[in-house]
């Protein structure tokens, strides 16, 4: 259910079942929706939570293994207050020239304290989460880490999440 | 990503993903989705561009209420081209 024209394919056709044959977490297909949950108040009023699969971290904590050959499934909790200065990138698959110099182009987190600042949002989670957005096995990306990550973030009582795939 | 958006979804939280890889965000069926055209890794826009920044959050929170169904993606109206020539900073951005 597109709100508009879905015509704008990025690459030729074909290229993507070449890709998902070699790397199979690339392009997943679903074919069943979700129905969608309400919002219950107001943004104004909203605690929103943020979940990213940039690899940005907390300096100190165990960097993402951006190397293994599966993928690194594992999430990282970074604090809704902390300083850009202390946090990090670990991640292979995205140009990262901007982030170097703004990580709020990948990771907003100064626009979002800004937005509950202007009373635009109601308030932040304490934290938000972080992990590789990168691996070969969807399956298990599926049935075991994004539930496991859906149940982190849940914690956190969010009544809206924003999500940035990297 | 979208598979975690989906699981947080059918927990009843509303959610809304920043994709700058349309193709990919709609083969997965993420629950709603606004779409930039920009190069990967700057959903948000460029570095120092504290307006776009903010825009295209409050743009992408605001389809939370006005997706018209699950798997729904608005494209957003702005181009790598211009975000990186410095336009959207100013009073009038979009």
């Amino acid at each position: 259910m597109m709100e508009s024209s879905s015509s704008s394919t990025q690459l030729r056709p074909g290229l993507w079942q070449t890709v998902n044959e070699r790397y199979p977490g690339s392009m997943i297909r679903k074919s069943d929706v979700v129905p969608l949950a309400k919002l219950r108040k107001p943004l104004s009023e909203s605690r929103v939570a943020f979940v990213s699969s940039s690899g940005v971290q907390p300096i100190g904590t165990l960097p993402f293994d951006v190397a293994h050959p599966i993928g690194d499934f594992s999430y990282r909790r970074v604090p809704s207050n902390s300083a850009v200065a202390n946090l990090e990138i670990h991640q292979l698959k995205y140009p990262t020239i901007g982030a170097r110099s703004d990580l709020n182009v990948i990771f907003p987190i100064e626009r979002l304290r800004e937005l509950v600042d202007d009373g635009v949002l109601g308030s932040l989670t304490s934290d938000f989460f972080s992990f590789v957005g990168y691996n070969m096995d969807p399956a298990r990306f599926e049935t075991r880490f994004a539930e496991e990550l859906a149940t982190a973030v849940e914690g956190e009582a969010p009544d809206v999440v924003l999500l940035a795939p990297a | 990503m979208a598979l975690v958006q989906r699981a947080l979804e059918r927990r009843g939280i509303p959610t809304v993903s920043v994709s700058v890889a349309r193709d990919v965000t709609a083969a997965c069926l993420a629950p709603r989705a606004v779409f930039v055209p920009f190069m990967m890794g700057h959903h948000f826009g460029v570095p120092g561009n504290a307006r776009l920044q903010r825009a295209i959050i409050n743009a992408a929170l605001r389809f939370i209420e006005e997706a018209d169904g699950s798997g729904a993606i608005r494209d957003l109206p702005y181009t790598w081209n211009e975000a990186r020539r410095g336009a959207y900073s100013g009073e009038c951005a979009p």
